[in-house]
């Protein structure tokens, strides 16, 4: 549905977008995270043919976004980040407006309108201004709007930004509802966010794609994976026992509590030392109180990919590139 | 042709929202009401040639001010406010071509700044009657005036939406729309007057006279007489500053 290859976006001298690829299947969620000015807002325009890319290609459900700007935006709902409406409209006017505007025939843009306002559960501020209502409306009002000439497509920008938690976990069932029968991209710098409503997830910083996965293939993908030892032996042999299995790296004792040590392990992607471990500590004849694989959160797979990244580069490199 | 007439009518819908038109509308009118009040008195009192009454009807000074201040008035939201707001990414992420929206604007601003003349014509009919003049009225020059008006504040109108597009500050559109009309107002006479003893080629004088907005106001339109060349002059102006403003619009592309 949505095919990006090597897309640049530069204002003046500041590369935005910096050669992303992704595609996005039908049918799929997919969440579109980065840090604040990581590019994805850009990226998102250039979708909706709001700015045209640098270099690169996107194509949006079989249309290039730049020979074919106005089929791609027939068939994209979009909620842009502010949700920017017009204040002296009601909620209903609005909409109604909008379907006009994006061509519903108008004996369908009533039932349009209505079947929209329903499934943002808008219905109760149809008379109220645009701008009178409460910020959380306003995102649903917005969808609304998105929604109203039933695109196959929805790109939304940051559709929970600066909401309430309430609020928030409304609009998140909203667009995990919406997934049922849309092909849906919505950006987000929070990732509790990302990870409960989408199938797959995008991990953009500094104009580049870092990660393309499923939130677990993310997780096996990060650095943090550990295995963690409790028993009743020495530090030294402790280690010693630890030492040595496939996959894992230096032990190291990290607590000690009476005669038990608690060891810690790093251990590589797709490794799972745990059987070995505990024949090991058999052998020993340790008395073993804990054993257990800890794996990443996804915040720390975040961190990973995007400061963390950003450390290793400067690290490198001997000095910080923000001076760049 | 949807986009356009959904956009004319949400647009003209939002000028009868806004206070300001009011304000406009109530300005206008009793500044007219003064100067029809004027010339009705002169010219019962020096016996004028009432034939005379309808050329004179139409551009009296308080014109001035609907042609030059309020045109300005009406079209510096269209685009600024919309880039101000950013609601100009939601208008234009949706299925519409840049020149229809351009048109819809334009379009629902002519319709508003003629029905605020609307209501001047009515009273010309009631002053033809009754006990005010008494006198049948021509009423030819009355029609040609309105034609002239119509395609002049056509031309005004498409350079206030030009300002707009240019800008997301709302008194700069309206302050350079104003400068501009000026301009165009008094621009072409003023240097008519400082040339006039002046060795200047043929060519600049015919320039001016072609140009000079208010002469054909008074001496053209308001007598009767309709120049194609001057029609031409107001429709291709209007042509320019619209394709300008699509233009406008498009240049967020380019950066």
């Amino acid at each position: 549905m949505i095919r990006v290859e090597n897309l640049v976006k530069h204002f003046g001298r500041t590369r935005a977008v910096d050669g992303i690829s992704f595609e996005v299947q039908p049918g799929e969620v997919v969440g579109f995270l980065g840090p604040n000015g990581a590019g994805k807002t850009t990226t998102l325009r250039v979708l909706t043919c709001y700015h045209p890319a640098s270099r690169g290609l996107a194509e949006v459900a079989g249309h290039d976004v730049r020979r074919a700007s106005v089929p791609v935006r027939r068939s994209v709902g979009y909620l842009p980040e502010n949700v920017p409406i017009y204040p002296d409209l009601r909620v209903e006017e609005y909409l109604q407006y909008r379907a006009a505007l994006k061509g519903v025939p108008k004996r369908e843009r009533r039932a349009a309108v209505e079947h929209a306002m329903e499934r943002c559960d808008i219905t109760d501020v149809r008379r109220k201004l645009v701008g009178h209502v409460s910020r959380g409306y306003r995102q649903r009002v917005g969808l609304a709007d998105a929604l109203v000439a039933r695109p196959p497509i929805l790109i939304l920008d940051e559709p929970t930004a600066g909401l309430d938690p309430n609020q928030r976990r409304r609009i998140k069932a909203l667009v995990r509802d919406l997934a049922a029968d849309h092909t849906v991209l919505f950006s987000s710098h929070i990732l509790p966010e990302v990870q409960d409503v989408s199938s797959r997830i995008l991990v953009i910083h500094r104009g580049t794609i870092r990660a393309d996965g499923t939130p677990q293939e993310l997780l096996e993908l990060s650095r943090g994976r550990r295995l963690v030892v409790t028993a009743a032996l020495l530090g030294a042999d402790l280690c010693a026992a630890l030492r040595g299995m496939a996959g894992v790296g230096e032990p190291q004792i990290v607590a000690e509590e009476g005669k038990y040590r608690t060891a810690e392990v790093p251990v590589d992607a797709h490794a799972d030392p745990r059987d070995e471990a505990f024949t090991r500590l058999a052998a020993a004849g340790a008395a073993l109180r804990e054993l257990r694989l800890e794996l990443p959160t996804l915040e720390d797979c975040f961190q990973q990919l995007t400061e963390g990244a950003d450390e290793a580069q400067a690290a490198t490199s001997g000095d910080g590139e923000e001076a760049a | 042709m949807n986009v356009i007439l959904t956009t004319l009518r949400k647009e003209l819908a939002s000028y009868f929202y806004n206070p300001v038109a009011y304000v406009i509308a109530v300005l206008f009118y009793l500044f007219r009401g003064v100067d029809v009040q004027a010339l009705t008195e002169s010219m019962a009192r020096y016996g004028s040639d009432l034939d005379l009454y309808t050329t004179y009807y139409v551009f009296r000074p308080s014109s001035n001010f609907m042609i030059v201040l309020v045109p300005p008035i009406l079209t510096m939201r269209v685009f600024a406010e919309e880039k101000r707001t950013g609601s100009l990414e939601v208008l234009m992420t949706a299925p519409v071509r840049d020149v229809e929206v351009v048109l819809g604007k334009w379009l629902a601003a002519v319709a508003f700044f003629a029905i605020l003349w609307l209501p001047t014509l009515p009273l010309l009919w009631g002053l033809s009657t009754g006990p005010f003049l008494d006198a049948p009225l021509s009423f030819g020059p009355a029609a040609a005036a309105y034609l002239g008006l119509t395609l002049l504040g056509a031309f005004l109108l498409a350079a206030g939406c030009f300002t707009s597009s240019l800008t997301d500050n709302l008194l700069l559109a309206a302050l350079s729309a104003m400068l501009f009309n000026t301009a165009v107002m008094a621009g072409p006479g003023l240097a008519q007057t400082f040339i006039a003893d002046q060795n200047v080629p043929a060519w600049a004088e015919t320039l001016l006279e072609q140009i000079n907005v208010a002469d054909h106001l008074t001496n053209w339109f308001a007598r009767g007489l309709v120049d194609t060349s001057q029609i031409v002059f107001y429709l291709a102006g209007t042509a320019f500053f619209l394709f300008m403003t699509v233009k406008s619009l498009e240049s967020r592309r380019w950066r």
